[in-house]
């Protein structure tokens, strides 16, 4: 089983950000998960930005998702670029699970190791 | 070039600017004021902060009986995730009036004799004739997404008629699954308002859908200067397709469905 810290934080707090070229309903917003992943790939396309991250397992394996985010026109007007994630990484990340637990989430927040952070963090 | 002939040139290039400083300044891009994730009609959504696509969350047009029964079903459909946005397949065009209620930004280009509105999300163009003419004959108009637009200019005012879109079972005016049938029309103004925002007042009938007319505004804020808008090429990696019961997939790199469950049906 992975390990996830589960943040029971309220939506008010955390609004899932996911709105863009389709429904959001597959996120469970009312959950809200960190974990600490390397970067394996990040996509910077439309659209929806993707960041594939690889978590060690309980097994002592390692388990892929994906972790979608808005696309990347409104993500640059906000600050991000297209070298935000680098493959290797090493990041906190923040996301709403998908509802049916398969290994995908809607993107909330990262923080990097150098403690940078973006989305929404604190 | 003869004199006289540079002198005719130079006055038509007069007149031309002339006509074209008279009109408001729309440069710029701006981005949507109401949200609510693409909500159609903020005044009349309830609850007032509810976004569209989320259960429970509806406005009140003035809709037919028979309208308003559709309407119900979709939003049961809504609430189990199960309908299809035409859009999120990235192939079609989200259509007027919806891309007034579209997110990331806009760009209003206002000449003479046309204005366009163009939405960077779609990509959407609307395209306003202002020349004087009017809509075509039924014989050549056909539904389409964004249907045709004429109009003109008083004082600062953008004024036109918009009819002939191609509505229901090709476009949504948001993701609460509201319709409209493709016979209705829309007057439009458009003007800038003492506080700089972009004001749309929209006057929508539907003899199919609409038991009278629905009033909607909407407004627009202009970005900071130097702004960019940029390709919106949804089809470039979408990874999230639509099945045939309206489920949203999301695939992995690979283009596998990573969801557990699929209803396809």
């Amino acid at each position: 089983m992975i390990k996830f810290a589960a943040l029971l934080l309220t939506m008010l707090t955390f609004a899932p950000i996911i709105v863009a070229h389709h429904s959001s309903a597959m996120f469970d917003k009312a959950e809200i998960r960190d974990v600490t992943a390397t970067v394996r790939e990040f996509q910077w396309t439309n659209p929806h930005i993707w960041i594939q991250i690889v978590l060690a397992t309980d097994e002592g394996n390692e388990s892929e998702w994906s972790i979608e985010g808005l696309g990347p026109n409104s993500l640059f007007r906000n600050g991000w670029r297209p070298n935000s994630f680098k493959a290797g990484d090493v990041v906190q990340i923040r996301f709403n699970p998908m509802r049916d637990g398969s290994n995908a989430g809607g993107f909330i927040g990262a923080k990097f190791a150098d403690g940078r952070t973006i989305g929404r963090w604190d | 070039m003869r004199p006289q002939l540079m002198c005719i040139v130079l006055a038509l290039l007069s007149v031309n600017s002339a006509a074209a400083g008279a009109l408001p300044d729309w440069s710029g891009v701006w981005q949507r004021v109401e949200g609510n994730g693409g909500i159609f009609d903020p005044a009349t959504v309830e609850p007032s902060d509810g976004r569209a696509g989320s259960p429970g969350v509806r406005q009140y047009p003035p809709l037919t009986d028979a309208w308003e029964a559709k309407y119900t079903a979709t939003l049961e459909l809504v609430a189990n995730d199960r309908v299809p946005d035409p859009i999120s397949n990235c192939g079609t065009p989200a259509g007027f009036p919806r891309m007034l209620a579209l997110p990331d930004v806009y760009e209003f280009i206002v000449r003479p004799e046309t204005t366009w509105i163009i939405t960077e999300n779609g990509p959407n163009i609307l395209r306003i004739y202002t020349d004087g003419r009017d809509h075509p004959p039924a014989d050549e108009l056909w539904p389409t997404f964004t249907g045709d637009s004429v109009g003109r200019w008083n004082d600062d005012v953008l004024e036109f008629s918009s009819v002939s879109m191609i509505g229901d079972a090709h476009t949504i005016l948001d993701r609460s699954g509201l319709t409209l049938s493709n016979q209705a029309s829309v007057d439009t103004k458009m003007f800038l308002t003492d506080a700089g925002l972009l004001r749309a007042e929209l006057t929508i009938e539907d003899p199919i859908a609409l038991k009278f007319p629905w009033h909607v505004t909407r407004h627009f804020r202009r970005m900071p200067a130097g702004t960019r808008a940029y390709d919106y090429a949804c089809a470039e990696n979408n990874r999230n397709p639509i099945t045939n019961a309206g489920q949203t997939l999301t695939l992995d790199t690979d283009g596998n469905v990573i969801d557990k469950v699929i209803d396809n049906d």
